[in-house]
């Protein structure tokens, strides 16, 4: 089992398309600070959140570029790596291979997610990382100013930076779940792939229409842009659990229900 | 076949749990463990004599108007439309308060966050979207706030009365106008509480009751229900969704300016914040303390009062603390609006507002008839 995940995260990480994937996502903070190093001062109010802070504080690259890549760019590297999972190996055909050793399609399941998972980890940190990275070489960095207008110093702002990214990371565990059912049902998977990335764009519409405000509380991206909670002070925790409990519930059910296809189904290639 | 079924077991149980669990979740909230019988004189002593100095939480407010909900980004808001915005979307802010010098209220906006920190004689304001604080320094003497919850304001501290003949008192200036009632014991923030009901005596209102959600134990107001007429939501709610009862940590209460901040010193005046003000807009007949209802008319008495404000006055309802400039208010105003005999109105669950076309304005919780029957009379 260990060795089956340690192989195909090995596998994930050793592609070129996942690294591709993660230096667009790098790119994101790269370009917003150069963009705004280039430029005047910009006026508060204006573009993506906090971009007015970025020329005080280099370490709010990080966190506008969280805000712009949730909405389209995480979800869609996300739903690449997620809907190719199950969907991938049996375009390939090499699915067959797979099920031949005496692994059980059972774990072949959670190994796939778990690679998954890493990446949906893996995808914020880059966005993060880049971030403050890139924001403190072209920028001062001091103390941030939270939302509540409290200022912390460095360290703890690289430890909420962090923590957004843990956020973020929560935020895409049950996209990959449902990245890993859609990837079950068919043997393309750039069907899947797209599939996943559009139930991702659907959501958030969903969400953005005051008329279906009974299903907000459940839709998939309810949340996504909630951890603005851990910028203010004292912390507000209550959104990182209710997002974590959603996550969960999409985890469970679209797990569950991707062990049941892909248990079932009939494996031709 | 059998071992297919198997396989889809676990994707038809999960469902099934969470189902469950959800359902088991929503149950109506009544108050888990009952709460002594009392009259709605003994509630309302209860509830004067509070002396729940600390405390922290977090308040829920929903409403449902029948006003268009103001989008909370974009050109549609502005600090003159902030007080309406309050008014018409959900929102949820933090407060925590300790005495009656300290008090901090966060409105939680989507990446954003709006503060109201009251230390000593401070008050600061700040707002993260502009990154913009003010500051005014309250006078000595003024009295604290009502918490903005609107249903402090019948427990002032500096009140003499003891709070027995304060609820005397109160019960029989409300007698004339509303029934007041205890409805069965609910549940506010995992705490068992009185609910006080105030049903208008006046068929001629909009309202069709006013609750407030009264601690078991400590007798602090939990939370305001109004419902209107003919809808079954309450047209207005704030209510804690959590709450704790121990002393806020100290440095909530400190606030100096954030390093770039635009700072605003504000002159030396009431200074009620700006979502207090939201608050008192919704409260036009029912208690009447409105300060500034010295320099405007008012034709009836109780519920179904109807407040005339002179021509020229193009702001209608609490355009006092906010500083409404009229440009934008009135531009929202005229698309709200919608025209009718003899001038335009803004229709809301709770409130009326006729705007006539001499400039004179009438409101009130009352429906449209008796509003052009007040502005005939004149």
């Amino acid at each position: 089992m260990l060795r089956l995940l340690g192989s195909e995260l090995a596998v994930l990480f050793r592609r070129r398309r996942t690294w591709a994937m993660l230096l667009a996502l790098a790119a994101i903070p790269i370009l917003i600070a150069v963009a705004v190093r280039l430029s005047s001062a910009v006026p508060p109010g204006r573009g993506p959140a906090f971009l007015d802070r970025i020329s005080q504080n280099g370490l709010f690259v990080g966190i506008t570029a969280m805000v712009v890549a949730v909405p389209l760019f995480l979800p869609l590297t996300v739903g690449v790596v997620a809907g190719d999972t199950l969907a991938g190996e049996a375009g390939q055909g090499t699915l067959r291979y797979l099920l031949a050793a005496p692994a059980g399609r059972g774990r072949l399941v959670l190994v796939k997610y778990l690679a998954a998972a890493a990446f949906a980890v893996a995808a914020p940190a880059a966005v993060a990382l880049a971030g403050a990275g890139i924001g403190a070489l072209l920028f001062p960095v001091g103390p941030v100013t939270l939302l509540s207008g409290d200022t912390i110093g460095v360290a703890e702002a690289v430890g909420r930076l962090l923590l957004i990214a843990a956020y973020l990371a929560v935020s895409l565990l049950g996209l990959s779940a449902v990245g890993l059912f859609v990837s079950s049902l068919t043997d393309v998977p750039v069907g899947a792939m797209a599939a996943t990335v559009v139930l991702a764009v659907v959501s958030q519409v969903a969400d953005a229409l005051p008329q279906l405000d009974w299903l907000h509380p459940w839709l998939l991206s309810h949340r996504w842009l909630d951890f603005a909670d851990l910028l203010r002070q004292p912390v507000g925790w209550d959104s990182f659990g209710a997002n974590a409990l959603l996550q969960a519930g999409y985890v469970a059910v679209f797990g569950a229900l991707a062990y049941a296809r892909f248990a079932t189904k009939d494996v031709l290639s | 076949m059998t071992r297919t079924w198997l396989r889809w077991m676990p994707a038809a149980v999960v469902p099934a749990v969470i189902a469950a669990g959800v359902l088991a979740g929503s149950v109506p909230a009544s108050a888990k463990d009952p709460l002594p019988s009392k009259t709605p004189a003994e509630v309302i002593a209860l509830m004067a004599g509070q002396h729940q100095a600390a405390f922290s939480g977090t308040l829920d407010q929903a409403s449902s108007l029948g006003l268009p909900q103001l989008p909370t980004t974009g050109p549609g808001s502005s600090p003159e439309t902030a007080w309406l915005e309050l008014l018409t979307g959900p929102h949820t802010a933090r407060v925590y308060r300790n005495g009656t010098e300290n008090l901090r209220v966060q409105v939680l906006d989507r990446l954003a966050e709006r503060d109201v920190i009251r230390r000593g004689n401070d008050l600061w304001l700040y707002s993260s979207k502009d990154n913009s604080a003010a500051h005014a320094v309250i006078p000595a003497d003024a009295g604290h706030q009502g918490m903005g919850k609107g249903a402090g304001s019948g427990t002032d501290a500096g009140a003499v009365p003891t709070p027995d003949a304060l609820a005397a008192k109160l019960l029989a200036a409300l007698k004339p106008t509303s029934d007041v009632a205890l409805a069965p014991d609910v549940d506010v923030a995992g705490r068992s509480a009185y609910q006080l009901v105030l049903t208008p005596k006046s068929s001629d209102t909009l309202m069709a009751s006013a609750a407030i959600m009264v601690d078991g134990q400590t007798g602090l107001p939990l939370g305001v229900e109004l419902k209107a007429r003919g809808q079954a939501d309450p047209a207005f709610r704030v209510a804690f969704s959590a709450i704790s009862l121990t002393a806020p940590d100290a440095g909530i209460f400190q606030f100096t300016p954030p390093a770039g901040a635009s700072v605003k010193e504000l002159p030396a005046r009431d200074p009620s914040g700006q979502d207090h003000s939201g608050q008192a807009a919704h409260k036009p007949s029912g208690t009447g303390n409105d300060p500034q209802a010295g320099k405007r008319k008012v034709s009836g008495s109780g519920w179904d009062s109807v407040l005339e404000l002179p021509a020229g006055t193009l702001t209608p309802a609490a355009s006092g603390a906010a500083g409404a400039t009229p440009g934008n208010a009135a531009a929202l105003l005229q698309q709200a609006a919608v025209p009718v005999a003899g001038g335009r109105l803004l229709s809301t669950a709770l409130l009326n507002v006729l705007i006539l076309d001499d400039g004179r304005v009438f409101l009130g919780s009352v429906p449209l008839a008796r509003l052009q029957a007040a502005a005939g009379g004149q």
